[in-house]
């Protein structure tokens, strides 16, 4: 008699056929250490769970995939186990469980894990090998990690196999595209798209009366929308404290999430982009390509954290120490006049108190690019070099989460039609239409005309107002298909860099350092952590990464 | 008729006939006993202590051993300036929280022990943030110590002050990860030295006082004496335990801002869970441990000079 593999006494486990005893006796005796056990017991957990998030049927999802029947089901028996982070990125996979399962035959189960330990598990399950979970949501920065470990299956030959549900990778707009490949290879699979844009209170800066005092104080008209970072800084000074807010409350200028850990650090990046990055510079932001040494401290880099502290210094001294939603509420409750974050906002401003929100700007919320700078460094020259017109930096800065398939799937196939089915265009679009599942628009067909091929009666269906909606899309449009796309980082120990600079940057602004000594110490904790992964493997995964030659 | 000791009934019992060397049919019987402790201490404690000790030989790369690095990780750890200066914050914060735990906890056990109308109710409820878990008072001083229209600022400025940057501001943001841990641990200091207040003999405490000792007298010169040993064994407990403070770190500041309330454990688990730098999170782990050998080390022997000074006394 053969013995079972562990992935059938899975199985067994979640179907209920075995107790969790006995999937303990009989995993063992097969010789499965402890922690991979742990792990499949973790995934078991979830397995009955109910969907947490039920969509409203009046934005749910059209059905795509036609139900099977006998041997027509492709991967009847076999389970797909999905780990994703317990954030509402996780509601379309709940969504679509009941029609994928009846689709392929194929069981669907959803393993949540908080975010900050979403890819602890999913690196501890492929660095054992155990193959616990087929596939997981990834941020775009993850990537490195995870192809350099030799962790995904590329998905290339699989987007044009007719067993699958169809989705074009060209429907994908150029900055994102790039986020789901790595060195020639596809192993993303579309679905979010994520990219810091610039919000601003519509009703305040269109008020005549308004605007003629900046003007008066200034010495020119408030710019709709601003294009420069020097223009935010007046902007936020000149909105700071004024008694716009609900009730007559004093409004802030600005409102930032710089609290350590809640990824201040995309601030910066997004921020200090245009500074440089620009038509003669277009990757050089992180590393000298050659030596693997940190360019963090360029001029252009000092320039930019300087001038973010000094924007900061408009906003609530309470922001140091928010997260994301603390700063989005902020915004919501029509408490500050500008801030710059992910599509989240944009979708969370039409959520009203009627719809369950907390929205009070629905309808005055407009979105434009990242402001720019009239001047960059080029780190290349090492010179400035001045521009005639605001240089606009596009970025993909975040998680563009999207799904990838581990090497240890056991059903990679069958987690693979899952993804293609989410990837599909009537369901993507819903997705980003309606917002509050965390699916932010980055497709040809998200945008209406003359950017893609979509339709602003998407969004207002799912309850957008209609200048919000057409604002929003046409930022981000610009935002991912901008010729000039901020350098995204996806080497291994991406997060321990990143974190390097998002506790100095809090240092700078906090008044525990000057801006200079901390870029200083983020170049010197850049150097450290090269060194200990080994400089010249990071120097061929940043050159991968890149494209450098 | 002479009394029998437990001792005595013990080696009737279970002990070697007379006269027949110990080691003959004692030995199953005990090992029945020792045994379990015996593969507990194996499996839990030596068993975890080598694989980290391997572990902490290794550089990792993408959640994999990448090579075998001999002292490196060790190394690091008298160079590493980000770790030096987070020992050194951390030994503020042990010496800070733990003292104003005990000398508040046992205030208030001195207050509560004695006959007062509520006192069993009151005792309870001075007990309860013992039994919330670390990470939930965590977020929940988050919530208290929320800088716009949080409670406390709310009651600050109602009183006319101004509101407090509790989480924004490095040092107020000590402060309130501080403020936390003594709201959770002070009801153990309570708890333990009530109980150890209630146990002393108060023949002695009336013979004081009917001597016209004072109150503080009484407290200097004999309450404090005969709780010694208790005080010392709360202040190891709670020394041990401050130095390997995570949760309270995770749910309100993640170290922050900057590194202002970046603690050792937190640092360690940061290191391994989010760095996946398992061999230098591993290396931490032993210098914590040696922090805390060396510390129990010096406690336990002042506890045991304690009590051989009673124990001599008594003779």
């Amino acid at each position: 008699m053969t013995q079972p593999t562990v992935h059938e006494l899975y199985r067994a486990l979640i179907r209920g056929q075995l107790s969790r005893r006995q999937f303990i006796a009989k995993a063992t005796a097969l010789g499965i250490a402890a922690p991979s056990i742990g792990l499949f017991l973790k995934a078991a957990e979830v397995r009955a769970q109910e969907d947490p998030t039920p969509v409203p049927a009046d934005v749910a999802a059209p059905p795509v995939a036609t139900p099977c029947d006998g041997d027509g089901c492709l991967f009847a028996g076999q389970t797909v186990t999905f780990l994703m982070p317990n954030e509402t990125i996780q509601i379309p996979a709940f969504e679509v469980r009941d029609e994928f399962e009846a689709a392929t035959g194929a069981t669907l189960d959803i393993v949540l894990a908080a975010m900050n330990d979403t890819l602890p598990n999913l690196l501890q399950d492929m660095a054992n090998e155990t193959g616990a979970y087929d596939a997981s949501i990834i941020g775009a920065w993850w990537l490195g990690e995870l192809v350099e470990g030799d962790y995904l299956i590329p998905v290339d030959d699989w987007i044009t196999d007719e067993r699958f549900p169809q989705w074009s990778l060209d429907s994908v707009l150029p900055g994102l595209k790039n986020l789901m490949q790595y060195d020639g290879q596809t192993y993303a699979i579309a679905y979010d798209g994520d990219g810091q844009a610039f919000y601003y209170r519509r009703d305040l800066f269109t008020d005549p009366d308004i605007s003629a005092e900046f003007e008066a104080e200034y010495g020119y008209p408030i710019p709709d929308p601003p294009e420069l970072w020097d223009q935010v800084v007046d902007l936020a000074a000149f909105f700071n404290g004024r008694p716009l807010g609900p009730d007559g409350d004093p409004i802030s200028g600005i409102t930032m999430h710089l609290a350590v850990g809640q990824q201040a650090m995309f601030h910066f990046m997004s921020f200090s982009a245009p500074f440089v990055v620009g038509p003669d510079n277009t990757q050089l932001y992180w590393f000298d390509p050659e030596t693997m040494e940190p360019l963090i401290t360029s001029p252009g880099h000092v320039d930019a954290i300087n001038k973010l502290v000094e924007l900061a210094q408009y906003g609530p001294e309470a922001m140091m120490a928010w997260g994301l939603t603390e700063s989005w509420d902020y915004f919501l409750g029509g408490n500050a006049a500008m801030s710059y974050t992910w599509g989240d906002l944009g979708a969370l401003a039409q959520e009203t108190p009627e719809r369950g929100g907390k929205s009070q700007v629905k309808g005055v919320t407009k979105t434009a690019q990242i402001p720019g700078t009239m001047r960059y460094y080029n780190i290349a020259a090492g010179e400035y070099v001045d521009t005639e017109a605001p240089n606009i930096v596009g970025n993909t800065i975040g998680g563009s989460w999207a799904p990838v398939i581990s090497k240890f799937a056991g059903a990679p196939e069958a987690a693979y039609y899952l993804m293609a089915l989410m990837a599909t265009e009537p369901k993507s679009m819903a997705y980003a239409a309606r917002g509050f599942d965390g699916v932010d628009p980055g497709r040809t067909f998200h945008f209406p005309p003359p950017n893609g091929t979509g339709d602003i009666a998407a969004y207002v269906n799912a309850g957008w107002d209609e200048q919000d909606a057409l604002d929003y899309t046409d930022a981000y449009f610009k935002l991912f298909s901008n010729p000039l796309q901020f350098p995204y980082l996806r080497i291994p120990g991406t997060f321990e860099y990143w974190l390097a600079l998002d506790t100095h940057l809090s240092e700078a602004m906090t008044g525990q350092s000057s801006p200079e000594d901390a870029l200083s110490a983020t170049a010197s904790d850049f150097e450290e952590i090269t060194e200990r992964f080994g400089r010249d493997l990071q120097l061929e995964s940043y050159k991968r990464s890149f494209g450098f030659e | 008729m002479s009394e029998t000791t437990l001792t005595e009934t013990v080696a009737r019992d279970f002990g070697p006939p007379p006269g027949k060397p110990s080691r003959q049919k004692g030995d199953g019987t005990k090992w029945f006993f020792v045994g379990p402790a015996i593969i507990w201490i194996l499996l839990f404690t030596l068993f975890p202590l080598l694989y980290a000790m391997r572990t902490s030989f290794y550089a990792f790369r993408s959640g994999k051993m990448l090579r075998w690095v001999e002292f490196d990780n060790y190394r690091n750890l008298f160079s590493d300036e980000a770790l030096i200066a987070n020992l050194q914050r951390t030994i503020i914060y042990v010496i800070v929280v733990v003292a104003v735990e005990m000398v508040l906890g046992f205030l208030l056990a001195l207050l509560f022990n004695r006959q007062m109308r509520g006192v069993s109710s009151l005792r309870t409820i001075m007990v309860l943030p013992l039994f919330a878990s670390p990470i939930a008072l965590g977020y929940l001083g988050k919530t208290i110590f929320y800088e716009i229209d949080g409670p406390v600022n709310r009651a600050i400025e109602a009183l006319g002050g101004n509101a407090v940057p509790w989480l924004s501001n490095p040092t107020w943001a000590f402060v309130a990860i501080m403020v936390v841990d003594i709201w959770q641990w002070t009801p153990f200091v309570f708890l333990v030295s009530l109980a150890g207040l209630q146990g002393l003999p108060q023949d002695i405490t009336e013979a004081a006082e009917v001597d016209g000792a004072s109150a503080f007298q009484r407290l200097r010169s004999i309450t404090l004496p005969l709780m010694a040993p208790i005080l010392w064994l709360i202040l190891l407990l709670r020394t041990i335990d401050a130095f390997k403070v995570v949760d309270i770190v995770i749910s309100m500041t993640l170290g922050g801002p900057g590194r202002a309330t970046e603690l050792y454990g937190f640092y360690i688990f940061r290191t391994a869970r989010r760095f996946f730098n398992y061999g230098a999170a591993a290396a931490q782990g032993y210098l914590l441990l040696f922090i805390v050998m060396v510390l129990v080390s010096l406690l336990w022997s002042r506890i045991k000079n304690l009590y051989d000074t009673d124990e001599a006394e008594a003779r």
